[in-house]
């Protein structure tokens, strides 16, 4: 996989405007999706692999994703992102529930719109207050979320225990499913939740990089960078802000529906605490402001690398000789460190590094 | 170029302006008109409230007292977001560009009000979006080359050198079509070369797409051969109002830019 843009004339700005601007680029991105994601890894791939491993990544690579729209590309901070991903999840949960006809991808779609709603109410305070400040008054959702599941019980259909069970309820993905030999039991099953969150992360990927490429984004990035510029050459700062805002936590509406839903089977707001809001900036942070790749990649190491390190010390110090805490307790170490030293090599996260690892491979002999 | 301003429209009025901050007055009872097509230039010592002045027009300042006219229609409060959609351009004294983007779409973000498809159409990258970047990137496509902008098109901003980055920012406002372009110091901090090259530029703008100019700048010579109307500015009051000579010929500039014996 060693190509580079040397001598690939784009001819015209149609052409320069698509998505992956490089035939090549084009023709791996599909050989992975469709060969790899859809083909070998649906087939092949275990239980563990498909629950423990490609679901949270990808589910928890959603929500970084809708955290870096609002801060990466628009520059509003905001620790409020676990609370907007319970606000999805709830939303998801009561319409699947109350509504018999519901399908889950219009489910998730619809939780995405209330979670984006409530973003637009915590996002007006973004019109007035700045950068810290702001993440003050974005922890109000965070709160918000917790106060209130927990003080209405009808969100959660009044169960004692405070934490729904999803997989009972009826699992309709599309229409006329039950005549496809796709029934409810391959979508409770792992495989089948792996192929909704797939499918719906890699549109809200294009979705995101078809508003990134357009004037939304640009409009996005002009107010991030300077908003009274973007004020006097005609932009609604206000507007755009809002906008941001709701398409971020609609995101991350939607991976708080399928994190419910696809990846822990249960419905449960205790889980969308604070403490995750922090993870999902961890890895918009990690992975880099303002990169739809970063995004993923931030995910894909803040939830894999704990899980690597834990395997591996197992491996070495032999699963069982030592303690599960121990070895627990010394893989965060060695995981903190890791970021510490990456942030201090590379601030721009992976994105950074990615993009500066394909310079260097452009100009390879001839310059270091 | 016309030196009889009088036989033409004035595009803006001010009326009677009157700014001031906690007290402290950066502009006193200033009236004067720029004319349909005319370059104007705004000078003045430091401080004298010259770049209040353009902040007023284009309303990131709102004046206490007076009146802005443009195009004959009357505001006590200009908002930037109206003047944007007037056609009313702008570039600052300290670049104000889009640091993290690159050159290309700087400029094309001028073009924010020629867009109208909505957040929805662009995500989905249906309807009118691919009609309008790509109409966007066409009429962008001949401010680069008007500019001479080909080889930074996909540059990020931020590492452009200065001169650089001062055209990027009249390509961004000329992205708008703007009616009227007010400019703060468009060539300060250049070398002589690149105050050349801007100051045609700026001639050019204003010949060939006929867009008046309103301008700040220091260096009288480049003053005296691009305007053709100059307005002088003190301690936030207007002195000189006239042709480049009638100013060059007035006392009370002479003594604002000499100093006076007292």
């Amino acid at each position: 996989m060693y190509y580079r843009e040397a001598g690939r004339l784009v001819k015209s700005f149609a052409a320069d405007r698509r998505m992956l601007p490089l035939m090549e680029d084009r023709f791996v991105t599909t050989l992975f999706v469709v060969v790899v994601m859809y083909g070998l890894v649906t087939w092949l791939a275990s239980d563990y692999i498909f629950s423990a491993i490609l679901i949270p990544m990808m589910v928890l690579g959603v929500a970084t994703l809708g955290l870096n729209i609002a801060t990466g590309y628009t520059g509003q901070l905001s620790l409020g992102t676990a609370g907007f991903m319970c606000f999805g999840a709830f939303a998801a949960f009561n319409l699947i529930f109350r509504l018999d006809w519901m399908y889950i991808p219009l489910a998730f779609f619809l939780a995405g719109l209330i979670a984006g709603l409530m973003g637009i109410i915590f996002g007006l305070p973004a019109l007035r207050i700045k950068g810290f400040y702001l993440i003050v008054s974005t922890l109000a959702a965070q709160f918000f979320a917790e106060w209130v599941f927990n003080a209405y019980p009808w969100f959660l259909n009044y169960t004692s225990s405070g934490v729904v069970n999803l997989p009972p309820f009826h699992y309709k993905v599309f229409p006329f499913q039950e005549l496809t030999p796709l029934n409810d039991a391959f979508w409770h099953s792992s495989r089948g939740r792996y192929l909704i969150t797939l499918t719906i992360t890699i549109a809200l990927i294009v979705a995101c990089k078809n508003m990134v490429r357009s004037s939304t984004g640009r409009n996005w990035m002009a107010v991030r960078d300077m908003d009274i510029a973007a004020n006097v050459i005609g932009i609604s700062v206000a507007k755009t802000k809002l906008m941001a805002f709701f398409v971020s936590t609609f995101y991350c509406g939607v991976a708080g529906a399928m994190y419910s839903y696809c990846y822990i089977g249960n419905l449960d707001f205790m889980i969308f605490n604070l403490r995750r809001s922090f993870l999902v900036m961890f890895m918009v942070i990690v992975g880099g402001l303002g990169s739809i790749l970063g995004s993923f990649l931030g995910a894909i190491f803040v939830y894999g690398w704990p899980i690597l390190v834990t395997r591996l010390g197992d491996a070495i110090f032999g699963g069982g000789t030592l303690d599960t805490a121990f070895v627990e307790n010394n893989s965060k170490i060695v995981v903190g460190t890791i970021i510490i030293v990456l942030l201090i090599r590379e601030p721009g996260g992976f994105a950074a590094l990615w993009n500066t690892s394909k310079q260097k491979l452009r100009v390879w002999p001839f310059s270091k | 170029m016309n030196t009889s301003t009088d036989s033409k429209n004035p595009i803006l009025v001010l009326d009677n302006i009157n700014l001031s901050f906690k007290g402290v007055k950066a502009i006193t009872d200033i009236s004067f008109n720029v004319y349909e097509g005319e370059i104007c230039a705004v000078i003045g010592p430091n401080g004298a409230g010259k770049s209040s002045m353009l902040n007023v027009i284009n309303g990131v300042y709102i004046p206490q007292e007076g009146t802005i006219t443009f195009e004959g229609k009357q505001f006590k409060k200009m908002k930037p977001g109206t003047a944007a959609s007037m056609g009313i351009g702008r570039t600052f004294q300290n670049i104000a560009l889009f640091a993290g983007m690159s050159t290309l779409d700087n400029i094309m973000t001028g073009r924010n009000s020629f867009h109208k498809a909505t957040f929805w159409e662009t995500a989905l990258n249906v309807g009118r979006v691919r009609s309008e970047e790509l109409a966007s990137r066409e009429e962008v496509e001949k401010i680069i080359e008007f500019l001479g902008l080909q080889s930074i098109r996909k540059t990020p901003v931020s590492s452009l050198p200065y001169g650089l980055q001062k055209r990027v920012e009249l390509g961004r406002a000329l992205a708008a079509q703007p009616k009227m372009l007010l400019l703060d110091e468009p060539m300060a901090g250049m070398t002589m070369e690149e105050k050349l090259d801007m100051s045609c530029f700026i001639q050019e703008v204003n010949r060939n797409l006929g867009t008046t100019v309103v301008l700040i700048e220091h260096d009288m010579s480049v003053v005296m051969d691009v305007s053709d109307h100059v307005v002088v500015m003190d301690y936030g009051k207007k002195i000189g109002d006239g042709t480049p000579e009638e100013v060059m010929n007035n006392q009370d500039v002479i003594d604002a830019y000499l100093g006076v014996s007292h």
